[in-house]
């Protein structure tokens, strides 16, 4: 067997990962985090030190997150508040939007530009709340989101009513000033993900579920470009280093390697306002 | 660190993936760029074509390069006859550089259990024969569940156990069979291995990458890793593998 940098020979950025677990020269920006609890599941590190240990051990800078209880008329988005006041040069956290209750979005929207220190953009996740992302229930939101300009990080599947390609097209021609995150990048349709990408500047491919794939990286790098791509892994529920060596294993270069790993999510957190 | 996958497959499935992987030669080329040393490898069409024909694929395929890659046969109920008995299947594993079986109920359309399997899974109860349960996609945890609780002395390993939601259907199954073990392959949960290292002991854990579906690399980096003695990384990584099949009677 022939020996080298293991994953990835050649690569410095490797050899730092698998010398350190971190790289000095390639931070990461994990864009999908959550907080909260997972009625699904058990999840060892749910809670906001748990959450930021992950990221010291592999040199994640910045987590931006959702947190369940957002969605939750009887908690609201003080846990999400609390979260980010605790370890403000690591995390940062989308809104998540529960299109059910708009008066519970009606008033945390209202709370939303004096929390700017908090909140860089908002969540959906229409699969899960049933509701169509073109619904009316979310035009509320949407149009908040449009007038500022934030980022929107949406779960978006292939086959899915709620978030499939065409809500997710219909989405990104009628909102044209948010920056729309398609997390998952409509798994498992990457040629449409990518087709989604090069047609509207404005969207960008989140990988949580994506990394999991071999071969799944290379399409999306050829056929949409590193610069419209973001590392995420769903944390805390999968860890940093395995969506990090997934992305080592992919056959693309080491520049699209820091593209994906901070320097498309640095420069969105700078139009966010966040100093990075 | 020394790495011996104990789940991964050559062939080209019957449903399209990116990257699949033909070849004996165009796997061990892949797992020297990625700097895995021994592999367990399953051929696909085992599972999409046919146990007998599947099986015979593996064997030739694997045949020139048993320095590195240890068979995994599949199995089935053979009322009818189309493998051989359990002795000859045997000598003919150990013949083949087959070390271990795998099972897909659901695609195979039958129910694993003593009434359709039983001579088999009898023999690899007394032989040590390390059954591999891809459970999610072709077995389901409650026949999983079932066959526990039928043959609590086999060597299980738990694989394809997906990424979501894993803990609450494995950890019960590691906490009662002594022999259960766990393909971390799809167990990527942050903090996962750490868990099961804590509660269970690491020499439950086998590192596997699902390979070609699933990159080489992300398991590595996370078991290189992850917050566990250097020694327990090792056993998980190599040595818990080694030792299944060390304690194996074929």
């Amino acid at each position: 067997m022939k020996t080298g940098t293991p994953i990835r020979p050649g690569s410095k950025t490797a050899a730092e990962f698998w010398r350190t677990g971190r790289s000095r020269t390639c931070p990461v920006y994990n864009m999908h985090a959550h907080l909260g609890d997972f009625p699904s599941m058990y999840v060892p590190r749910a809670d906001p030190a748990g959450l930021v240990h992950s990221m010291d051990v592999a040199g994640v800078r910045m987590s931006c997150f959702a947190h369940r209880a957002d969605t939750m008329p009887e908690l609201g988005t003080v846990p999400t508040i609390e979260a980010v006041r605790a370890f403000p040069d690591r995390l940062r956290a989308y809104l998540w939007v529960n299109p059910h209750y708009p008066d519970l979005v009606a008033r945390e929207l209202a709370e939303f530009d004096g929390l700017r220190d908090v909140f860089v953009g908002l969540k959906v996740h229409p699969d899960s709340h049933e509701v169509p992302l073109t619904d009316e229930r979310y035009r509320r939101a949407l149009e908040f989101a449009e007038e500022r300009g934030l980022m929107v990080l949406s779960h978006t599947y292939d086959g899915s009513k709620f978030n499939g390609p065409e809500q997710v097209r219909r989405t990104l021609e009628k909102y044209t000033s948010i920056r729309f995150l398609m997390g998952h990048s409509l798994k498992i349709n990457w040629h449409e993900a990518a087709a989604v990408a090069r047609d509207h500047p404005h969207a960008y491919l989140e990988l949580t579920g994506v990394l999991g794939q071999w071969g799944a990286v290379d399409i999306l790098c050829e056929e949409a470009g590193s610069d419209r791509m973001l590392f995420g892994t769903d944390l805390p529920i999968y860890g940093n280093h395995q969506g990090i060596g997934h992305l080592l294993s992919a056959d693309i270069t080491d520049k699209d390697i820091h593209s994906i790993c901070h320097r498309n999510a640095e420069k969105l957190l700078r139009e966010a306002g966040v100093r990075v | 660190m020394r790495f011996f996958d104990c789940n991964c497959f050559i062939g080209l499935p019957s449903n399209a993936i990116p990257r699949p992987v033909a070849t004996a030669d165009e796997l061990l080329a892949r797992m020297d760029r990625a700097g895995i040393e021994r592999a367990l490898v399953w051929h696909v069409a085992q599972k999409d074509y046919g146990v007998p024909t599947g099986n015979r694929l593996l064997a030739q395929a694997i045949a020139g390069h048993r320095d590195r890659l240890t068979g995994c046969w599949a199995i089935m109920p053979n009322q009818m006859g189309e493998l051989p008995e359990p002795e000859e299947f045997c000598a003919n594993m150990a013949e083949a550089g087959v070390r271990a079986l795998a099972a897909f109920p659901r695609p195979h359309n039958y129910v694993l259990r003593r009434e359709s399997c039983g001579p088999i899974l009898e023999a690899m109860v007394a032989r040590r024969i390390p059954l591999i349960l891809p459970v999610t996609s072709a077995v389901g945890w409650d026949a999983a569940y079932a066959l526990l609780a039928e043959f609590p002395d086999l060597v299980c390993i738990l694989g394809n156990v997906n990424t979501w939601g894993t803990v609450r259907f494995v950890f019960p199954l590691l906490e009662k069979y002594a022999h259960v073990c766990l393909d971390i392959s799809e167990y990527i949960l942050d903090g996962g291995i750490e868990a099961v290292a804590e509660r269970c002991g690491a020499r439950r854990m086998l590192f596997g990458t699902a390979f070609p579906s699933r990159p080489h690399g992300g398991m590595m980096l996370a078991l290189k890793h992850a917050e566990i003695s250097a020694r327990d990384r090792q056993a998980v990584a190599a040595g818990n593998l080694e030792r299944l099949l060390r304690e194996e009677d074929l």
